[in-house]
């Protein structure tokens, strides 16, 4: 180390690390072991027998607050039945019972659908030689498997719905979108209720009927409100993480076509190669805990109520556990990657993970033997939670269009910010959330005593639903997807050209609003 | 070198001499057993190194740690005699263990 060097700095919110946090991560691993943020206000830990330790450790480094930087920071109460957010034993009490629907075995059952799933979104592009490792995979694929294996039906779900619609006249259930949504909002819920009086053979009727011990001692079923939660943490757990594995799958491999040959040629190297990526780029590079008593490690105190983001991605690369750690090798010694985490809360759902990225690459190489990625088109987002591709164009040799040539309309999606509402309020919200304030803009429109319209934040653009108007009250709600997927409740008193109120986070607690009128 | 029989559940048996210090699933890749997929690598989180082990054995082995113990949730046909193989540690006392394979993983 010369003197020059600049003091190490990370957080999970800079774009400048983005891109590339490896170089980072490795001077967090070799230089500071044990790194304290003072901005944020949390340590990481980096190297690979000390996420592994930590992560067994959860007397010391406790899930009672969440795994989630911002969840551990807001510190809301964890509604019954989220174990990921618990110590054993009510963790356990929660997730053994439901080991049953993710175990090899039963996911293994799923595979001629996924499949046929690959099969429908990837056979109409054969032709141009063009697809999309997110738009036609990644995207659609996680959530459908869950479905599948709760036996949500897709035209069930649609008759539902519409029943749904039907019954609440005054204002219909934002529709379940189960493409980009997850198992959020009136319309999933609706759903379970029907299933409740609709039994049938499915996933969902079985884990509305499975009796487990709670912590209590008490043997019961999951309450509705229980199945709710669980299944929408599901999606949470479930759906960006495995279309992150789909998209490091495109990418990775485009950058080492002779080994993707070789997996070409011998279809049996699928499940080494996902293993490799899953370590090289984990779709979760951080999982955080809270620490449930002061701890010293590598010299440094890290005292009771800290928290702690264990650098998965770091340990990974941690040249002391893996050989030649930075190089991408399918053939290397086989040792256990820290992608699924570790220990009790290790990933309930790595069997179901683990097919489908085996068989969305056997189906890819399939049809596209030698893609070539178009990173120009391409658009890559970090989260305290998730690291990977929101798009990811890619072309075979046979692609009319090369790598390159910009789509200059689908260029960076976070540049084309969506043009406001004709007609509609404009208005900036500030949210005061536990990480810090965030900015957003609602655009409204109001009709009678209903309000429609928008909300554009650094997350994307979400419609409005429920909005109703009472007097100066506004009220709306808004499903979305980052940093968990909830549905944001919103209520506020409009004053002239200003606005206060608050959100409702899902189940987590609320965050004050204030705003200012843009535009009327 | 302890020695290590792997039982198929067709009855084939592999006989190996094992490495002290490495693990019953890694000793089984090593030298080519089938039937052990060992998704995780050894992590103690996929299930897919199940095993049976004669209950004399036992006591040499020690009782599974409540992560395993867990774990174990994920693999087919589990028994009193179930193991997860990553999580067997092997030493000079295990010379002659013989472990039978289920019929699948998953
Ligand atoms: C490549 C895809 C995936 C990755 C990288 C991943 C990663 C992880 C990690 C690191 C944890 C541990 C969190 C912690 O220790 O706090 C976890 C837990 C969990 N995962 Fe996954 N996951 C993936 C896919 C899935 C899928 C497909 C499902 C199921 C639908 C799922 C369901 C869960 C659940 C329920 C937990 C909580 C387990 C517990 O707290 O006991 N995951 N996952
Ligand atoms: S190899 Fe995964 S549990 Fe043993």
């Amino acid at each position: 180390m010369t003197s020059v060097d600049k003091a190490i700095h990370w957080d999970p919110y800079n774009p400048a690390y983005f891109n590339n946090p490896h170089p980072v991560f490795t001077r967090l691993r070799e230089e500071a072991p044990v790194y304290y943020n003072e901005e944020y206000d949390f340590y990481t830990i980096s190297r690979y027998e000390d996420v592994q330790a930590g992560l067994a450790d959860y007397r010391t480094f406790s899930s009672s607050r969440g795994d989630i930087l911002e969840f551990i920071k807001a510190n809301n109460p964890v509604p019954p039945g989220v174990f990921i957010m618990m110590d054993p034993p009510v963790h356990t009490a929660y997730r053994s019972p439901l080991t049953r629907f993710f175990t090899p075995k039963r996911v293994a059952s799923l595979e001629p659908q996924i499949r046929d799933f690959c099969a429908k979104s990837l056979d109409p592009l054969i032709e141009s030689g063009e697809f999309n490792f997110i738009e036609n995979l990644g995207k659609e694929m996680p959530m459908r498997v869950i479905g599948m294996l709760l036996g949500v039906p897709e035209e069930d779900l649609k008759t539902v719905q519409s029943d749904a619609d039907a019954k609440l006249t005054t204002e219909a259930g934002k529709p379940m979108d189960l493409t980009e949504h997850t198992f959020v909002g009136a319309g999933f819920e609706d759903y379970i209720d029907w299933r409740m009086k609709n039994p049938s053979d499915d996933g969902m009727t079985e884990m509305l009927n499975l009796e487990f011990k709670d912590e209590t001692g008490a043997v019961r079923k999951l309450t509705r409100d229980e199945v709710v939660i669980i299944c929408s943490m599901l999606g949470a757990a479930g759906n960006e993480t495995t279309n992150r594995l789909i998209g490091w799958t495109g990418k990775v491999l485009a950058e080492h076509p002779d080994q993707r040959r070789q997996i070409y040629e011998n279809r049996a190297l699928i499940p080494q190669a996902i293993e490799e990526i899953l370590r090289y780029e984990p779709p979760g590079p951080s999982v955080a805990r809270y620490v449930a008593k002061d701890v010293e490690l590598h010299g440094v105190k890290i005292p009771e109520g800290s928290s702690v983001c264990m650098l998965v991605a770091a340990a990974n690369r941690d040249g002391r556990k893996f050989a030649n750690p930075n190089k991408f090798d399918i053939q290397r010694e086989r040792l256990p990657h820290l992608t699924f985490g570790q220990g009790f809360h290790a990933c309930l759902g790595n069997a179901l993970a683990r097919i489908e990225g085996r068989i969305a690459l056997d189906e890819v190489l399939n049809r596209f033997p030698d893609w070539e990625v178009d990173l120009d088109n391409a658009y890559l987002t970090s989260t305290s939670t998730v690291r990977g591709w929101e798009t990811l164009p890619a072309y075979t040799s046979k692609a009319k269009r090369r790598p390159g040539g910009k789509k200059a309309a689908q260029a960076a999606p976070q540049a084309n910010t969506p043009a406001p509402i004709p007609g509609a309020e404009s208005w900036k919200l500030t949210m005061k959330t536990p990480m810090g304030p965030q900015e957003m803009t609602a655009h409204l429109v109001r009709k009678g005593d209903a309000l429609t319209g928008r909300l554009d934040s650094p997350q994307g653009s979400e419609s409005i639903s429920h909005g109703k108007i009472s007097g100066n009250t506004l009220t709306w709600t808004v499903s979305v997807t980052k940093p968990a997927p909830m549905q944001l409740g919103f209520e506020v008193q409009i004053n002239d050209n200003a606005l206060a109120g608050h959100a409702k986070l899902g189940a987590f607690g609320k965050a004050d609003i204030v705003g200012e009128r843009i535009s009327s | 070198m302890p020695k290590i029989t792997f039982i198929e559940s067709d009855g084939r048996e592999h006989e190996i001499e094992a490495q002290t210090g490495a693990s019953v699933m890694e000793m089984a890749r090593a030298h080519n057993v089938p039937g052990l997929d060992a998704d995780c690598g050894g992590g103690c989180s996929c299930g897919t190194c199940h095993v049976y082990v004669r209950p004399e054995w036992r006591t040499h082995i020690g009782e599974p740690n409540e992560f395993e113990v867990a774990t174990l949730e994920f693999a087919v046909d589990v028994e009193a005699n179930s193991r997860l193989s990553c999580q067997i540690k092997i030493t000079d006392q295990l010379d002659g263990l013989v472990v039978t394979l289920p019929a699948s993983q998953r």
